[in-house]
């Protein structure tokens, strides 16, 4: 077997300081940020090491980005990689995960004849996502331009007969996967023991020549700006953290004013409700020369300034606007705006159609009986941008035996539910949900898709937006219809997301798509009160799949039994690494726990971080954060958890959240109302002993 | 595939420790023979992350080094860092408790020409560096020359041959351990390598130049006296950076070490230097032969910040990074030396020289190390170069260069100067330090002999918080490898350190490593050190051993 590993140079976001970003801009100064190895990149190839022990082959490892990413590939073969490749072309640059994944799988192609001698039996091994895209699209969509199954959120694999099983994170618990055949994709969740680089190797690995390769040595079909799907409208600095972030010294008095806090509820920001609802440009009260509605409050203003000189020209219908009245209207402005603006403002006024036609789906993600929390979220937000755009709200249903699923849908919102129905939809697998839900997309042409950002949604949806070929933006936290007029874009849907580590915002919209898709993190939209009496149209489609679509086989799947309340606990405490092992765990945790429920006569359930799970401190069901379950409740404790991204997104919407760990650097403490540095070991049964006082 | 053929595990010349005279070393070396393989070896993460000083330097030896070896450096992106801000305005002022303050500059001016020993507090005509910012320019510089730079590679010991009289290599330090001392699956085994010549340059106490000091039997005719350096970078507003001016030196001598009760207490004093960008570095320096077991640096430079003399200028500031370091303050009788049959010395052993801050090359009336540093990275280099065919005669060729260097010349004006002042205190031997010459030579006891029961006497009672001042200095570790701060005997912490000195390692550990835990003196969280090494020259009962972490540890400083 031979293996390449796809690694990616990102900026240390643990390193942003004041000097590095500017808050009030949003701007990071990219220069002032040292470089590293993504880390689950360096996992990955940690991942393809032990791999290779137990079947022998050849390390590639394969970078797109500016010359200065050798430095990546130079850390892999002071490690263990015999053979690296750069893809470094300005033609690439400026791509969105599409157009990155296409040349990144032409590489691979160029891999396997130049290096592989055209054997087929390889890997691809990479980290589930990138610290600084954090979408986790490049290596489903890279499957999918290879045509070869993806495992995603692989975090170890056994060797028997021969053949490779991987384990995997599936949403609430572990599944064991084993591919029928070579090539695939592997994406690495966690890979503990990073190799060390030794001297000897890192000498060999200074004088080695990197393969440096260009667009054309790879001749990708889609690459650059030019291949991208989606443009990104603004960036901006995140809202302020509502957190505390307060010391604790004396326990006695932090638990007088959490138990207080508790009652009051906590600082979390909620769901805010869009600020003006959308209206197509047809239909505003004061015609279609109201442009109140662009993404950006720069355009707005821009919009109306112009909109007045062309009232004081006595202009009001779009059909008198031409390119004659320039001058004129130029003459009538208070500030300066460019020509080639001016133009393309007024150009934006006779823009009054939507740019695109057709139903806001929702793609339902289900478990067992149950629609998935997410589902019923995006449900609402559909329903909430299908009434902007005056149309319905449709829903995409792959699975076997849907029973009354459907009706659930409707009575949250669905209009119509496409229903897929087959024994190959039996068991989530990437290849057949793919193959099925882009069928139904193509026979009824919805103009937005609507996706879960959950382990899920965050394989399969970039797998259908590539098939697509279509614009897809990951883990929005916010969905908006707005216009960019002056680019002759009416109704077009914005789609807001936290990038770099959660240090900026990006306002990303769709480009030379067909349609809009997007993912959305679970728990930040709000899902409507169910309505049984609800009506709706159930449509079953009907589509052909075999075997041969699936790509692996699922040898083993261990879900939780009968679930856990951290979606419904009014309380979660959570244990980490810090806590050392399983029966440190225990102890801590019950401890805590029952002192929480006498004290506060309320529901309390115990959540694990990746890395706690990982040690067998706790079941899989019981791990919080993206990879896991996204909470919300009241109060949330950390106890040895460091605050990983991943994590710390898992538990956003918590109302209030405590953290204690030992190290002082710990960044959940700036993501906390009251942090405590210490032991747990003694600070547990402090806090205990005052909620008992 | 790898390296079968060749072996990468030997090179011609091996310089242990990536800062300003390990490469003014390895620039010199390249830049007099490019044919010589000359390889850097630093503990840190990158160059110039454990990089620390004031600074202002002294601009000659580091001008001739470029000007030398690298006419084009201006050229070099990184260059204009190196001389940008020349002094214009420099002042010493003496601090009382509280407000007032005594402008002491013309008493320096005074001295300056009288050829007093403080004059050479006169900083005209140096300019204000970051040596962070220095030390990546050297590496890129270095670079450029063809020196190989590894960095994450700490170095655990030399290896050396008792017969020859000569070091044959190091042994690097294990990585993948855990916290038990078990291999884990990542573990790789601390390689040997193998040099002709060896050029140590760690920086103050040095782990392998102490283990080369024994083994090879070198001695100091004096102890090694330190102080221990707190810095700050402070970015302040537009109107407070003019006010304090943009090319400012600024000195204060009295307060807070020196108390209103106590009098002149501890040797040192505080630094506040223009920066650039809005930023003024902030630091005091604290000779660690303090008696006081509650003492610790940190507190003093936030006292010092209280005062008006420098509160005027940071009021409202944020601090946006923070470290430490020592500085080895012993001078001329304290640089070891290997004696020879004939009352010669050399600052080495055979192919195996100490270069810089491990030397212990710091003028002590101008308080500056870094020219040093460089002139004896540079001689050493030079020196290296043209032994390549005779390896054992390095040292002896280094030593005689260096001995008739500008380097020697300042170490023999300043060579007791703080000597005196430990040995007679700040009083007396201050004035003393004017008729040194006529002083027989003496012996001064170490710095943690000094500690004694004595509480300092601070101003106002004053909490600050270590964990922020950790935080800034952006220091990490791999949470998973053994302890590197090694506490020999917890019975001594238990039965004597906690009733006499009340474990003073806790309070004067400025990264806050040191715990008290079940009655224990723990180092319970190493993955905050800063490497200042403060605690292993400074525990009251030399009972804490400072070793080499995995490599990449440690403090990442950007403009130290």
């Amino acid at each position: 077997m031979n293996y390449i590993v796809l690694v990616k140079q990102v900026p240390d976001v643990s390193q942003i300081t004041g000097n590095a970003f500017n808050p009030e801009t949003g701007n990071l100064n990219r220069g002032a940020l040292p470089s590293i190895i993504n880390k689950l990149d360096a996992d990955a190839l940690t991942f393809a090491e032990k791999m290779r022990q137990v079947s022998p082959g050849k390390i590639v490892c394969l970078t797109m980005g500016p010359p200065m990413a050798i430095d990546v590939l130079k850390y892999c073969l002071s490690r263990c990689s015999e053979d690296a490749v750069l893809l470094t072309d300005r033609a690439l640059g400026g791509a969105d995960t599409p157009s990155t994944a296409n040349p990144l799988a032409f590489a691979v192609r160029k891999i396997v004849r130049d290096m592989f001698n055209g054997s087929e039996d390889y890997v691809v091994i990479t980290g589930m996502q990138s610290v600084d895209g954090d979408t986790a699209q490049v290596p489903p969509q890279m499957a999918a331009e290879l045509k070869i199954p993806c495992v995603a959120y692989a975090t170890d694999f056994e060797y028997e007969n021969n053949s490779f099983i991987f384990n995997a994170i599936v949403s609430g618990g572990n599944q064991s996967i084993k591919p029928k055949q070579f090539p695939c994709v592997i994406t690495v969740a966690s890979f503990e023991h990073q190799l060390f680089p030794t001297f000897n190797r890192s000498r060999w690995a200074e004088r080695t020549d990197v393969n440096s390769w260009t667009a054309d040595d790879i001749k990708p079909t889609s690459f650059g700006f030019p291949g991208s799907r989606t443009k990104v409208t603004r960036v901006f600095p995140p809202p302020k953290s509502a957190r505390r972030y307060k010391h604790v010294g004396d326990i006695n008095a932090f638990i007088a004013e959490l138990v207080d806090d508790f009652k009051k509820g906590g600082t979390a920001s909620k769901y805010v409700p869009v600020e003006r609802e959308y209206v197509l440009p047809l239909n505003r009260p004061d015609g279609p020369l109201d442009r109140n509605y662009e993404a950006t409050n720069k355009d707005i203003e821009a919009f109306n300034e112009v909109r007045d000189a062309l009232i004081a020209l006595n202009i009001n219908d779009v059909e008198q606007i031409k390119e004659e009245i320039l001058d004129d209207v130029k003459k009538h402005l208070t500030s300066d705006i460019a020509d080639y603006k001016l133009k393309g403002i007024l150009n934006g006024f006779k823009v009054v159609e939507p740019t695109y036609s057709g139903d806001v789906w929702v793609i339902a993600e289900h478990e067992g009986e149950e629609i998935h929390d997410v589902t019923a979220e995006l449900l609402g937000k559909a329903t909430d941008l299908a009434k902007s755009l005056n149309v319905n709200v449709g829903c995409v249903l792959a699975g076997y035996n849907c029973g009354d699923l459907p009706k659930q849908l409707i009575s949250y919102g669905a209009d119509k539910v496409v229903v897929i129905d087959d024994k190959m939809l039996e068991e989530f697998k990437p290849g057949p949900y793919k193959k099925a839900i882009i069928e139904a997309i193509n026979e009824f042409k919805p103009q937005i898709v609507l996706s879960g950002a959950t382990p899920q949604g965050r394989v399969l949806t970039p797998m259908i937006a590539y098939g697509l070929d279509c614009g897809l933006t990951a883990d929005c936290t916010r969905l908006d219809i707005r216009d960019n007029s002056s680019l002759g874009e009416v109704g077009v849907l914005m789609q807001t997301r936290p990038a770099l580590g959660g240090n900026v915002m990006a306002t990303i919209c769709a480009k030379d798509s067909k349609l809009q898709m997007s993912t959305a993190r679970p728990g930040v939209m709000r899902k409507l009160e169910p309505d049984p009496e609800r009506e709706g149209e159930v449509i079953a489609f009907n589509t052909v799949l075999s075997e041969s679509d699936a790509g692996y086989d699922i040898t083993k799947t261990e879900l939780s039994e009968g679930g856990t309340k951290l979606t419904t606990a009014d309380i979660i405490v959570s244990g980490g690494r810090g806590l050392q092992n399983r029966g440190k765990y225990d102890s801590i945790l019950r401890e805590l726990v029952s002192g929480l429920e006498n004290k506060l006569e309320c529901e309390v359930e115990c959540g694990a971080s990746r890395a706690a799970v990982e040690h067998g401190f706790i079941g899989r069901p019981h791990q919080v954060g993206q990879t896991g379950t996204a909470v919300s409740p009241k109060l949330y404790i950390a106890i040895g958890i460091s605050g990983a991204i991943q994590h710390l997104i898992g538990i956003e919407n918590a109302e209030i959240i405590v953290s204690i760990n030992n190290d002082s650097k710990a960044p959940i403490f700036t993501h906390s109302d009251y942090y405590i540095v210490g032991n747990a070991e003694e600070i547990v049964p402090q806090i205990t002993k005052a909620l008992n006082m | 595939m790898t390296n079968s053929q060749e072996n990468y595990n030997h090179v011609s010349v091996l310089i242990v420790g990536g800062g300003p005279a390990g490469l003014s070393a390895a620039i010199a070396l390249k830049g007099t023979n490019k044919d010589i393989d000359v390889v850097v070896l630093e503990k840190g993460n990158a160059i110039g992350s454990h990089n620390l000083s004031g600074a202002v330097i002294e601009a000659r030896p580091l001008k001739q080094l470029l000007d030398e070896f690298k006419p084009e450096w201006e050229k070099l992106p990184g260059a204009d860092a190196v001389f940008s801000r020349q002094v214009d305005k420099d002042d010493v002022s003496f601090l009382y408790g509280g407000k007032n303050c005594q402008d002491m500059t013309l008493l320096i001016k005074t001295a300056k020409k009288l050829k007093l020993a403080f004059g050479d507090m006169d900083n005209h005509g140096n300019h204000i560096v970051s040596i962070s910012e220095l030390t990546r320019f050297l590496g890129t510089v270095a670079t450029s020359l063809g020196v190989e730079i590894h960095t994450g590679f700490g170095v655990r010991e030399v290896v050396y041959d008792k017969e020859k009289k000569a070091v044959t290599g190091v042994y690097l330090v294990d990585q993948g351990l855990d916290k038990e001392g078990n291999r884990q699956p990542n573990f790789t085994s601390g390689e040997q390598i193998t040099a002709d010549i060896v050029i140590l340059a760690e920086g103050p106490c040095g782990l392998a130049t102490e283990d080369l000091v024994e083994k090879a039997g070198m001695v100091r005719a004096s102890n090694q006296l330190y102080s221990v350096g707190v810095k700050n970078i402070i970015k302040v507003s537009d109107d407070k950076y003019q006010s304090f001016g943009d090319n400012r030196v600024a000195h204060t001598l009295g307060f807070p070490l020196w108390g209103p009760v106590s009098g002149p207490a501890i040797f040192g004093g505080g630094f506040a230097y223009s920066n650039g960008k809005n930023q003024i570095a902030l630091g005091i320096i604290a000779a660690a032969d303090w008696k006081y077991c509650n003492f610790n640096p940190q507190r003093a430079l936030e006292d010092l910040k209280q005062h008006s003399f420098i509160s005027q200028y940071i009021d409202k500031g944020e601090v946006i990074e923070a470290g430490v370091k020592i500085i080895p303050e012993g001078g001329y009788y304290a640089i070891p030396r290997l004696k020879g049959l004939y009352g010669e010395s050399t600052i080495g052993c055979g192919n195996a020289i100490i270069v810089g801050d491990s030397a212990g090359f710091v003028n002590m009336r101008k308080i500056k190390g870094l020219h040093n540093a460089i002139e004896s990275g540079m001689i050493a280099g030079k020196s290296a170069a043209h032994c390549l065919e005779k390896p054992n005669k390095t040292a002896e060729v280094y030593t005689e260069q260096i001995d008739e260097s500008a380097v020697m010349t300042e170490m023999m004006q300043a060579k007791d100067f703080r000597a005196i002042v430990a040995k007679f205190g700040q009083a007396v031997g201050m004035p003393l330090t004017l008729v040194s010459k006529y002083l027989p030579t003496f012996q001064i006891e170490k710095d943690y002999q000094a500690m004694t029961g004595e509480k300092f006497q601070y101003e106002v009672d004053r909490a600050f918080d270590k964990a922020a001042f950790a935080a800034m200095t952006s220091t990490e570790h791999r949470e998973e490898q053994p302890s590197h701060l090694k506490i020999l005997d917890h019975n001594i912490c238990n039965d004597q350190c906690a009733d006499s000195f009340e474990r003073a390692c806790i309070t004067f550990c400025p990264a806050g490593v040191y715990e008290e835990i079940e009655n224990e003196t723990v180092a319970a969280n190493p993955s905050n050190c800063l490497h200042c090494k403060t605690c292993h020259i400074k525990c009251p009962f030399d009972n804490i051993r400072w070793v080499v972490p995995e490599g990449a540890g440690g403090p990442r400083y950007k403009q130290m």
